[in-house]
């Protein structure tokens, strides 16, 4: 084993706490073994608090008057019991860390004051799930042609408030925390190989396309079955690869 | 010792503050690009110099062509003097698992070969010197060939990029080493010294000690910081490390004052 694999073996264990558990020779590679344990949580609790941070910045803003921050969760009891089996970075442990901190947010005041709390930690928790997983290179979503497979994670999410026009206003420094039309929307959320997620309202024809998105359909096949031109797929494709919802399956 | 630059860190929600702080000031460091809709940003580009210090890729790859345009293009937006990075591996190489946290690399004659490697294939491409930032270390691995200051020795000799030393981080390492961090400075190539970064450090309930926080450094680190000028002559700035929104106004501004104070 080269350094450098010794060393990735290292950054996993304290990444990932069931391998990091379960892995005999890293007592033999740091003698300080309460140190690494140590270290992992200091890590965990950190990247959790950025993740949040970041990807509940909305719920933040109504922090004002619910007085729940999300990411003030990353120091609770409730996460200290999610750090025997969290993977830093992995799905799993997104959907599991999102949902404590929306839990954190419904346990404020004011709620009713917010109608569309609900719809707004979903809309959250979702983008903090996509935005999880490994990083690929940039350079693996050039391909340009092929079948249309579908991104894992690729998700899309119905809402009871149309909240897209809220997103902004929460940013301001409003006083009466803003208003949301109630209207059921669909939201489209994607992530790139580069990791830059992106939100898009969701057509019919964007649901049906990302559910026949199995490498096994080609764009006539496509069309027909939406009741499209080919050109018309052929640029809905392009628009959902640009933002990562597919990919074009080179069939390796 | 009066040419010295001191600066901090351009926090954008302390944007308002730092625009009209510009004889406080003489540099800010660009952890992050900054932001389309900053309204702060075109009269800092203006009034600062600006030092490119965001993260650019772990040297124990090479560098892909796109993280080198990236590194090129904002080198060239802020007009830096140099260019940092740091002595970080922190991702597995198939980027399955990411610390998303500074994480310094093995000790070993095989990654001093690959910083050495890519470091110098990194300052090939850029118009500006690269300076590289010590990392901490919380535990000792057992694989590790020589001391961090022998293998940084070693790697600026070759490479001929300068140093930027990251005082909280020896004093940290010092600590956990149960040693004086006056003497574990000493054994560092103090000489290559381009830049040097003075940082708050707190209790960390986990670390069951003390680690970097956004908070104003300790009478102890600005002493620290006075020891360690006297060794390094070539110094051209100090640097309050501190890029967190948490960071409040009057600690920048304290610290940058107090940071003066011991240049002047």
């Amino acid at each position: 084993m080269s350094d450098r694999d010794l060393h990735d073996h290292i950054i996993r264990a304290l990444a990932d706490a069931p391998y990091r558990t379960a892995s005999e020779s890293l007592a033999d590679l740091v003698h300080e073994g309460g140190r690494v344990d140590r270290f992992a949580t200091f890590l965990a609790r950190h990247f959790y608090y950025e993740r949040l941070h970041h990807l509940f910045k909305y719920a933040r803003a109504l922090a004002r008057i619910t007085d729940r921050r999300p990411e003030e969760v990353v120091r609770s009891s409730a996460f200290d019991a999610l750090l025997p089996n969290l993977v830093l970075g992995s799905r799993d442990s997104a959907v599991q860390v999102g949902r404590l901190a929306s839990a954190h947010v419904r346990s404020g005041r004011h709620l009713d004051d917010i109608p569309y709390l609900d719809d707004l930690l979903l809309y959250e928790e979702a983008r903090m799930m996509v935005e999880s997983g490994p990083r690929g290179h940039p350079s693996d979503d050039d391909v340009d042609v092929g079948p249309a497979v579908a991104q894992e994670g690729t998700t899309i999410i119905e809402l009871a408030h149309d909240i897209v026009p809220l997103l902004p206003k929460l940013l301001t420094d409003w006083v009466e925390p803003p208003t949301a039309e109630r209207e059921p929307i669909k939201l489209l959320i994607a992530r790139t190989r580069a990791g830059r997620v992106t939100t898009v309202r969701a057509t019919s024809s964007m649901e049906r396309l990302l559910e026949l998105a199995d490498g096994s359909h080609a764009v006539d096949v496509l069309a027909r079955d939406i009741g499209a031109t080919g050109s018309t797929v052929e640029q809905a494709l392009t628009g959902l690869k640009e933002i990562g919802a597919i990919r074009f399956s080179t069939g390796s | 010792m009066s040419q010295i630059m001191v600066g901090g860190f351009y926090n954008p929600h302390l944007g308002a503050e730092l625009v009209g702080a510009a004889g406080t000031f003489d540099h800010l460091a660009m952890a992050d690009p900054p932001s389309s809709t900053d309204p702060y940003w075109p009269v800092i580009k203006e009034r600062y110099t600006l030092l490119l210090h965001d993260y650019l890729g772990q040297l124990s790859e090479p560098l892909a062509p796109e993280a080198v345009k990236r590194a090129r293009d904002l080198a060239a937006l802020y007009d830096t003097p140099w260019v940092a990075e740091h002595f970080q591996c922190l991702h597995t190489q198939d980027g399955s698992y990411n610390l998303n946290y500074v994480f310094p690399p093995l000790y070993t004659q095989e990654f001093l070969d690959r910083f050495t490697a890519n470091a110098l294939a990194l300052a090939e491409k850029l118009d500006q010197p690269l300076v590289m930032e010590n990392i901490p270390g919380f535990f000792h691995v057992e694989v590790d060939q020589m001391p961090e200051s022998e293998w940084l020795t070693r790697f600026f000799d070759t490479t001929g990029s300068g140093f930027l030393l990251d005082l909280p981080h020896i004093w940290i390492e010092a600590h956990y080493q149960d040693r004086s961090p006056e003497e574990f400075l000493e054994a560092f190539p103090l000489e290559h010294v381009v830049e040097i970064h003075v940082a708050g450090v707190e209790e960390d309930a986990d670390l069951g000690g003390p680690w970097i926080s956004p908070a104003p450094p300790p009478e102890e680190m600005f002493a620290f910081a006075e020891h360690a000028l006297g060794l390094c002559p070539e110094t051209r700035a100090i640097t309050f490390d501190a890029f967190s929104p948490t960071l409040k106004a009057e600690v920048m501004f304290g610290t940058i004052d107090r940071i003066r104070r011991l240049v002047a």
